[in-house]
């Protein structure tokens, strides 16, 4: 996880930098520092103006794909601490999301209507809602993942799934029940709308490039939350329980605390995620936070690569992309569709459950051991054997 | 009382279904310790067979179940040589999402099949009833939960008397072990997901039994999940006793919970399954047979 | 480590941004915002370009996209038949002639939803910048996620479904009944022409459809003085032994049902085999004619009324001869029937926007919004195109009913043509009926 190779035995040298080194780490929070080498830093800062300029140059489309897997990444950080970083399954993802979803809708939605209980408040203060409602659902829930293991713990959290479905059909009020829904939350900051058209600089900003970008900056935030858990104490003590549990007990890690707070964190950003993906899409219906919904946030993290914060936004990416990898695909390679006995539709389909298995078969350890492999081939080029 | 019996009796059939439902799933569990999320979509493939050598080329129920299950498991064979096999010591969960790949694949193309109408299962049932002492029993449930009782019977017998169950039962226990001891570990896998793959298609049939089956048909399969996790999952009597448990839980729900717990919400029914799994396994953590885990430090 | 997952991510994402500019420009280029041309045509989603494999060459294209259930959502069996009518209802319009020196292309931006909302805004957005309006968008909640987008650019739409809630959208185009209306007169027609009902129970999926429907059947039910009992129910076969238990324990002389076909065919099954011997009228999608080749045909055909927003497949007019004759080999289904029918507003408003010179979206819009009648080639009544007053007032009243006859393409047959009952006369249709 560390670079700690390069700096053995350093501890005399109290934490001071070292000219002409960078990569040389004194001290242990050096060692664990945010963004603690220059190619990072240069790569992290690329990569998000990157993400900033990205919808100039592609159609609204592909920016709305952006903005949701932007919104959906939120979502797989937080499954990756409690799934990736503290070991513990949970196929309970969409219930949390479904859960800061309504509350977002909830708390922002319209006063007046006879319809649906709604509040008018402002996002600073859904935003924020959504996470504590979802996480207090976690902490809840928590109790399950101090008694199960494994495989166990799964099938329950997925029971979860279809409890939460069955009580947001039935609470219609708060979420306007089956094959109705609600409308999903408003971005409005102090009373300005962030996804209002408008025009910078010369560039027209429309109402998905807003999206966007709120979304992008969002993502950030989450990230480096995300990345700050793995990085502090309790990322260490979450490791220590997804290793051994019992090793960690005996230790001194308190392990019911640590699940409690595993579920509580993870749940949060799930509540996030769920409140941002339905600013998106803008209608919200009780029967979206489905076992399959859970499926795809676990795939995310899995195709990403587990237990990173990069690995869960390159898996989000990926699962977002997918359904329009496989339709250009099809349209690309004219041979896939030339059958009589699939339309194009459904070969799209199938395509989709073929790349999963394909890309999985190939390179079990998802995109980040794709990475492995060519920058390892690059590292020892041209010596590459 | 004849309204609790009644409740009793359709529990008993749809639970009998679950039970062969579970059943694969815990065969293919104890085999590579993985759960098979394309059992849905094999179940009803093996359902759609059925209707084809039973309703299209006109074979009478049993041989075109026995045919359709046949063709179940060699689809299921093709499955596993293809895209599981490359993953043995693979981390599960991986696995897991290949077999959802799996499952969207094999259900978009059964889809195909099936088309826009319904398909009938040709049976000699029907919705015929017999009453026994004022209640009323299906005939179709009768001969769901006679043929479970004889699927699992046989099952029984050959797990515990064949070599080749016996191997099964050895590679279940330690893989390398039962390796070394000249036990085809492949073999081993290859056929529970054929086993499997026949359950399910048996199942799926007698889905179809009643009024025939259509794209939609392969969310029965999904009860089997509350069914494994409460007779435990590596327990092949836990998945019948928790298959027919869920189906009961379910009927009595179905039938009580309007008139006494009506503020549960209508269709109650259909989630109860997973509630009685979460009570169940706050007590018992590993199911009501599985084996609890053995943690040596 | 942490360093190469960094850069990873930053390949990762330029690799992806490669990808999305192929897929980008792939069919729709830059002009994605709704109001540039497209190809030197007028208006959006018109070129003066012949459409692909176009019939009539020297004729311009207007397109019109389809997003539908195609591949694994729950309401396929619907949603393929109704495509393809779709496509079948435009070639004719174009051996036709086309409108006013246009083809009308529905082929080229056809959308699979898979019935999720998310994946409905996120194909819609695909096509958003290329058609002109939207021959058909299956399914409320996902309408409901681009309903906001639809105003926002005048797209006018031919929706896939019944439910009361179009009437107060005036970029929907509905056609015929809604499922509320429909099953108010289904009882409305059973009390008079049959028997009185002391009990009405409804059966139902809870939300816009079966709602709907179950709101129409209490207010006929209370018009009448008969008990109204409610059990909603959920999709599966396996599901239905609540509502078999409730049938046989409450006795109704009356079931409505409004499901799928699987669980109609096991409710009514179920419960004629455990002594009910009651009627049973289905909303307009709860009928599939292969259930009479299930061991439910006998109790159907003895207890089985159709209510509906039209005529079935084999019904005599203009309309119906037209469709049959485009599908001369295929298996008949109503779902052919209805994407049919919800293409006839739509032409007449591009007639009409032609008429105006204005063959643009908000021209489009405008036309709709002055039409009062639109001619179904008798398939329904002309006045059930009406687009121009308020919902109350425009709202198309009438329904027919059928009974199971298997000697029919589609397993029934009209017994009660074009009528409106007491109970739907009298609706003040205010707000959609699932939400009284």
């Amino acid at each position: 996880m560390s670079a700690t190779t390069h700096a053995p035995e350093l501890g005399e040298l109290g934490g001071r930098r070292v000219r002409g080194r960078p990569e040389l780490y004194t001290s242990y929070r050096q060692d664990q520092a945010l963004l603690n080498t220059a190619p990072k830093r240069a790569g992290v800062t690329a990569l998000f103006l990157a993400g900033v300029v990205l919808p100039f140059l592609v159609g609204n489309d592909m920016v709305l794909l952006l903005a949701t897997a932007a919104a959906a990444a939120i979502g797989a950080i937080g499954l990756n601490i409690v799934t990736g970083m503290a070991g513990q399954v949970s196929l309970g993802h969409a219930f949390f999301v479904g859960v800061g979803a309504f509350t977002a809708a909830t708390l922002a939605g319209d006063p007046d209507s006879s319809r649906h209980i709604g509040f008018g408040l402002d996002m600073l203060l859904w935003l924020p809602g959504a996470a504590v409602v979802a996480g207090a659902f976690g902490a809840l829930v928590s109790p399950l993942a101090v008694r199960l293991r494994g495989l166990y713990l799964a099938i329950v959290t997925l029971g979860l799934v279809f409890l939460g479905e069955h009580a947001f059909k039935e609470l219609k009020d708060l979420t306007g029940g089956v094959g109705v829904g609600r409308p999903g939350p408003e971005a409005v900051v102090l009373g300005v709308d962030l996804t209002e058209p408008s025009t910078l600089l010369g560039l027209t900003l429309t109402r998905h490039v807003k999206l966007y970008l709120l979304m992008l900056v969002l993502l950030a935030v989450c990230a480096v939350l995300g990345r700050n858990v793995g990085r502090s104490a309790l990322g260490r003590a979450f490791s220590a329980v997804r290793d051994r549990d019992i090793a960690a007990a005996v230790i001194g890690v308190p392990l019911t605390k640590y699940k409690v707070l595993a579920f509580t964190i993870s749940s949060a950003f799930a509540g996030v995620s769920g409140a941002l993906l339905y600013t998106i899409i803008g209608h919200i219906e009780p029967s979206s936070f489905n076992l399959l919904m859970s499926i795809r946030f676990i795939a995310m993290i899995l195709i990403g690569g587990i237990a990173t914060v990069s690995g869960a936004i390159m898996g989000a990416v990926f699962i977002t992309m997918l359904p329009r990898m496989s339709q250009f695909l099809v349209r690309e390679l004219p041979f896939l569709s030339g059958g009589q006995l699939l339309d194009q539709h459904q070969i799209e389909a199938v395509l989709y459950g073929l790349l999963i298995i394909g890309f999985l078969v190939f390179e079990p350890r998802g995109l980040f051991g794709v990475w492995l492999r060519v920058r390892n081939y690059w590292k020892g080029w041209p010596f590459s054997y | 009382m004849t309204r609790l019996a009644q409740a009793i009796v359709v529990g008993l059939g749809n639970g009998s279904i679950y039970a062969l439902l579970a059943l694969g799933f815990v065969i293919i569990y104890k085999a590579t310790s993985v759960i098979s999320f394309a059992q849905p979509s094999i179940m009803v493939a093996g359902a759609m067979l059925t209707y084809l050598f039973g309703h299209v080329v006109g074979l009478g129920f049993f041989p075109a179940l026995a045919l359709a299950a046949a063709a179940t498991a060699v689809l299921a064979l093709v499955v596993e040589r293809t895209a599981l096999r490359p993953m043995v010591g693979k981390p599960v969960f991986v696995v897991a999402i290949i077999t959802i790949g799996v499952d969207v694949v094999i259900r978009v193309v059964v889809n195909r099949f099936i088309g826009l109408d319904v398909r009938p299962v040709d049976n000699p049932w029907g919705l015929s009833t017999t009453t026994f002492g004022g209640v009323i029993v299906q005939q179709r449930h009768i001969a769901m939960l006679l043929t479970t009782a004889v699927l699992v019977a046989a099952l029984s017998l050959f797990f515990k008397y064949s070599r080749v169950g016996l191997a099964m039962r050895a590679a279940a226990l330690d893989q390398e072990t039962a390796q070394a001891q000249g036990v085809s570990v492949g073999m081993v896998f290859a056929l529970s997901w054929a086993i499997a793959g026949a359950l399910a298609a048996v199942a799926g049939a007698f889905v179809g039994t009643g009024t025939g089956i259509e794209g939609s048909t392969w969310t029965v399969a999904l009860k089997a999940l509350p069914a494994i996790i409460l007779g435990g999952l590596d327990s092949v009597p836990g998945a019948v006793v928790g298959g027919i448990l869920i189906g009961v839980v379910e009927a009595l729900v179905a039938t009580y919970q309007g008139s006494y717990f009506p503020w549960l919400g209508a269709n109650f029914s259909v989630v109860s399954p997973y509630l009685v799994m979460l009570l169940v396994l706050l007590v018992r953590p590993y199911g009501l047979f599985g084996t609890p885990e053995v943690e040596r430090v | 480590m942490a360093t190469t997952r960094w850069r990873m991510l930053a390949i990762l994402m330029l690799v992806l941004s490669l990808v999305a500019t192929a897929c980008g420009g792939g069919d729709d280029d830059a002009d994605t915002d709704g109001d540039g041309g497209d190809g030197g045509g007028s208006a959006v989603g018109v070129t003066d370009d012949p459409c692909p494999n176009a019939v009539n060459a020297d004729n311009g294209c207007i397109y019109l996209g389809i997003i539908s259930d195609l591949t694994e959502g729950p309401f396929r069996a619907l949603a393929v038949p109704l495509t393809d009518a779709q496509k079948a209802f435009w070639a004719r319009v174009n051996n036709d002639g086309g409108i006013g020196g246009y083809d009308i292309d529905v082929e080229t931006h056809i959308k699979d939803n898979k019935y999720i909302p998310e994946t409905h805004k996120q194909v819609f957005e695909e096509i958003r910048g290329d058609v002109l309006g939207l021959a058909q968008t299956l399914g409320s909640p996902q309408t409901a996620a681009i309903i906001q987008d639809l105003r926002d650019d005048s797209i006018v739409a031919a929706p896939a479904s019944w439910t009361s809630a179009w009437e107060f959208e005036d970029v929907i185009i509905e056609s015929g009944t809604n499922y509320c209306m429909e099953m108010a007169n289904a009882v409305d027609w059973y009390a008079e022409e049959q028997a009185a009902p002391t009990k009405v129970m409804a059966i139902h999926y809870p939300g816009d459809y079966g709602d709907d429907a179950a709101a129409g059947a209490r207010l006929a039910a209370e018009r009448i003085g008969a008990e109204f009992v409610d059990h909603p129910t959920q999709p599966g076969q396996e599901n239905q032994s609540g509502a078999v238990a409730a049938i046989v324990q409450e006795k109704p002389d009356l079931v409505v049902v409004t499901t799928g076909p699987t669980e109609l065919a096991t409710i009514v099954g179920g419960a004629a085999s455990q002594g009910f011997t009651g009627k049973v009228i289905g909303s307009s999608p709860t009928w599939n004619p292969a259930l009479l080749q299930t061991a439910a045909a006998p109790a159907l055909k003895a207890m089985y009324f159709q209510a509906g927003p039209w005529g079935p497949w084999g019904t005599e007019s203009a309309g119906h001869a037209a469709l049959r004759e485009a599908f001369p080999d295929t298996t008949p289904n109503d779902g052919y029937v209805a994407g049919w029918v919800w293409q006839y507003p739509l032409k007449a408003a591009l007639e009409k926007a032609v008429e105006d010179g204005n063959l643009t979206r908000e021209g489009l819009l405008e036309a709709v919004k002055t039409l009062e009648t639109v001619d179904y080639e008798g398939m329904l009544p002309e006045e059930a195109g009406n687009y121009a007053g308020e919902p109350a007032d425009a709202v198309f009243r009438q329904s027919v009913v059928s009974q199971v006859d298997d000697t029919q393409p589609t397993g029934v047959n009209v017994v009660a043509d074009f009528f409106t009952g007491p109970t739907a006369e009298g609706m003040a249709f205010d707000k959609p009926c699932f939400e009284a």
